[in-house]
């Protein structure tokens, strides 16, 4: 079950400067592309915290933000939002492959 | 803030704000907010040896405008000067739109400036500068063959 | 290469697009080297076309005119390949993006674009942006000049213009040869409108203040006629003014239309004509210059051909999926025994107006076995062939079909325009993309679709109109309440046959899973109520929003 309801949880993100790719702050300051290995904020003050981190670590990244997130029991996290959700898991839909030619 | 000049040293008259300039309009100095309307200065600008002009933000454009009207529609002759938010990536247009010195906090400003004419060989149109447009290179030599 | 019929660039184009490209390369390494602030560079990677948006950096990469050739297309599809995920996404106002690209390749991208004469100056930004046109033009019967000339001359001008580079707001320019206007010149900064006056000039209706967004207006005529070597001059003094007086205090008021309306056209016209009066000498066009790009934009030659063809007939015949092309997908040219073909890039399902690598190397090969070795982009996200002979359409459709790209849907309810939405953008509301698909999917039917008739469904997924939602048929605009996504449905909009009409919203906003049961019964109402063959919109206009409203939302 999700918890998270009030928006106490929350993780950085960012986008990296160098490739525009969607990156978390994880536990050991570094950014990961991996959503599973974000450092969790439980309540304001350590939020405010992680922000500084991601502000301090900034130097490889774009205009790093909080983003609330739900946990679930088994500890998998997920962005409370639609928007961050799309950030993080991509897509919503099939784009046109690569190679993509449909016979008639 | 550091002071930077094309042509040499740049003029060190105490400039006036608009509104006090207005006032004592034979002093040989102003600097504008990027609202003051420049035509104001028409009378005066055979006796003005320096114009100052702001850049509040590097994004408000204002101050381009301005310039190209005191150089190019009003005959300007002295020294006409950037200040404000002063950045080595938008000093090509900035001489090309008439400005000779320019006050900027940016490292390695001096070194920009003193590319910046070079960056660009090749212009589409006309500005206050001596550049002539490509239009015009075309006809001077029965338009270039394309390759 | 096959000779060209549009602006092919000499040396000095191609010395500014190589030494702009160097000035970028430059400024890259000083932002990755940590010397310039993402405040300081964000700008200057917008003038090169590179867009932030949810998942990585955006490509937006100019096709002047919606004009390219089949090398220029190859090319797009090369570097979709080696720097982006194998795709790109034709847009509303006729460019191409890619959305995967990365900052350390974008210098090598730009380069790459720069030998086949392709750029992304000023595709992004608060600057002149790309001049779009009549992407009919040079083809199209009612044309009295192809605007694309005036086009590559305003694109010139307006190309690293050292005053008009950090303007209020963006600037969106638009060109019309043609009385029917395909170019929607009304809703833009500038529409520019070529027409014949009584004593046979040809000259310029100067529209100022068109926009969709936040606050959708229509243009007003700011120079009924206007001489067209005067036209640089009139530009000038109209950016001036803007530059000047534009607001600058608040982002959502700072485009032209916002000091259109404030303070008047008439004061507006006072003001451009004063400062057009003491600028025009300057930039007044000689002649010799207009000749110069004009003989570049004539037509190829078309050599007779036959203006009906036995196996086109033949095919009318047996195939009715063939037959229903012709009738939606194929417009007349100007010259007889051809044809303007449109490849839709929205088969039923797929992401309006996006094209693998390998899709564009298919209409690549059309283009040039077909169609003179040019291609138009629609700024309604399809591909248009301007010079298909009669006798050629069945190998065309055969073709297009073997890519995908033959849906007899052009115009019709499936031809849907839908920006990225939040599948892609940081500014949406909503996603877009997956709501057209599913409406593409319902209503996938050849026939009920040309029943139905001509429909323009747009979607946007924000305020900000990139789907230009405010001008369609129907109109789909995605909002956002408590976390959940809503869809506003607007009706009679248009931007077809010299008309511009913003559409009304029709009541509230419905959830994701009932936008296609409202359209089909939108769908429903017009077809109930239609008379003599009446378009959608002409019902629309006839029976007015009460019956749509109740069939929708139930009797009041």
């Amino acid at each position: 079950m999700a918890k998270n309801l009030t928006g106490d949880l929350q993780v950085a993100s960012a986008n990296r400067l160098v490739d525009g790719i969607v990156v978390w702050l994880d536990e050991a300051g570094q950014w990961t592309d991996r959503l599973e290995n974000a450092a969790v904020a439980r309540d304001k003050r350590n939020s405010e915290i992680l922000l500084d981190r991601a502000r301090a670590e900034a130097f490889t990244v774009i205009d790093p933000f909080l983003v609330a997130v739900t946990e679930d029991d088994d500890g998998t996290v997920e962005p409370l939002s639609l928007r961050e959700k799309i950030r993080a898991s991509g897509l919503t839909f099939d784009a046109i492959a690569a190679d993509a030619v449909r016979y008639a | 803030m550091a002071l930077y000049s094309e042509a040499g040293l740049p003029a060190s008259y105490v400039a006036l704000p608009f509104a006090d300039w207005k006032a004592r309009p034979q002093w040989p100095a102003v600097s504008l907010a990027n609202t003051d309307p420049v035509e104001d200065l028409a009378p005066h600008l055979g006796r003005l040896r320096l114009i100052i002009l702001d850049f509040p933000r590097f994004s408000d454009g204002r101050a381009y405008s301005q310039a190209r009207l005191l150089r190019g529609r009003l005959g300007y002759r002295g020294e006409l000067r950037a200040t404000g938010v002063v950045l080595q990536d938008q000093v090509a247009f900035m001489l090309r739109c008439g400005f000779d010195s320019f006050e900027s906090e940016q490292p390695g400003f001096g070194e920009a400036l003193a590319k910046a004419r070079s960056l660009f060989s090749v212009v589409y149109q006309p500005a206050e500068d001596d550049q002539v447009p490509a239009a015009l290179r075309r006809l001077a030599h029965g338009n270039a063959a394309a390759s | 290469m096959p000779d060209t019929h549009f602006y092919r660039y000499d040396d000095y184009d191609r010395t500014l697009v190589s030494e702009r490209v160097d000035q970028f390369r430059d400024q890259v390494r000083r932002r990755l080297a940590g010397e310039l602030t993402e405040e300081q560079f964000k700008p200057l990677r917008l003038h090169n076309g590179l867009y932030l948006q949810l998942h990585a950096y955006m490509l937006r990469i100019a096709i002047p005119y919606g004009t390219l050739s089949s090398r220029q297309l190859r090319k797009l599809a090369d570097i979709s390949r080696k720097y982006d995920r194998g795709y790109g996404h034709f847009t509303t106002r006729q460019n191409l993006q890619l959305n995967w690209i990365k900052l350390e390749d974008a210098p090598d991208a730009l380069a790459a674009l720069a030998e086949v004469d392709m750029h992304a100056m000023q595709t992004s930004g608060n600057c002149i942006r790309n001049v779009t046109a009549d992407h009919y033009a040079g083809a199209a019967i009612d044309e009295i000049e192809d605007p694309r000339i005036w086009a590559e001359i305003v694109r010139q001008w307006s190309t690293l213009h050292p005053e008009f580079t950090f303007l209020p707001r963006k600037f969106k320019i638009a060109i019309t040869g043609s009385p029917n206007d395909r170019a929607a010149v009304r809703v833009h900064d500038i529409g520019l409108r070529l027409w014949r006056n009584q004593q046979g000039e040809v000259g310029f209706e100067v529209i100022v203040g068109g926009g969709l967004g936040r606050t959708p207006m229509i243009g007003k005529t700011l120079r009924e006629f206007l001489p067209k070597d005067e036209l640089l001059a009139y530009l000038e003094a109209t950016l001036r003014v803007y530059n000047r007086y534009g607001r600058r205090d608040n982002l959502y008021k700072a485009r032209i239309k916002i000091l259109v309306h404030e303070v008047g056209v008439e004061k507006m016209r006072e003001e451009v004509e004063a400062e057009y009066a003491a600028t025009r000498d300057g930039l007044r066009l000689p002649a010799g210059t207009i000749e110069a790009i004009a003989r570049q934009f004539a037509p190829p030659d078309l050599p007779p051909r036959p203006a009906t063809a036995g196996r086109v007939e033949a095919q009318r015949l047996s195939d009715p999926d063939f037959a229903l092309w012709l009738k939606s997908n194929v417009a007349p040219h100007r010259v007889p025994g051809y044809a303007i073909v449109t490849a839709s890039l929205k088969p039923a399902g797929s992401p309006p107006g996006d094209a693998s690598a390998t899709q564009m190397e298919g209409i690549a090969d059309i283009t040039e076995a077909y169609s003179q070795a040019e291609l138009r982009v629609s700024h309604e996200q399809n591909l248009i062939f301007p010079h298909v002979a009669v006798e050629d359409l069945p190998q065309v459709y055969r073709s297009l079909a073997a890519l995908g790209f033959a849906e007899a849907n052009v115009g019709k309810i499936t031809d849907i325009i839908a920006c990225p939405g939040l599948d892609y953008c940081a500014l949406a509301n909503a996603r877009s993309i997956p709501v057209a698909q599913r409406i593409s999917n319902h209503f996938a039917s050849l026939a009920r679709q040309h029943d139905i008739g001509d429909l323009k469904i747009k979607i946007s997924g924000c305020i900000n109109a990139c789907g230009h939602h405010h001008v369609g048929h129907i109109g789909i605009l995605g909002v956002d309440r408590n976390g959940v996504e809503l869809y506003q449905i607007s009706l009679g909009g248009d931007v077809d046959f010299g008309r511009t009409a913003l559409g009304t919203i029709l009541g509230p906003a419905v959830t994701a899973d009932k936008v296609v049961e409202t359209v089909d019964a939108i769908v429903t109402t017009y077809l109930d109520a239609r008379e003599d063959g009446e378009r959608f919109v002409d019902t629309y206009r006839r029976i007015g929003a009460q019956p749509f409203k109740e069939k929708v939302y139930g009797p009041l």
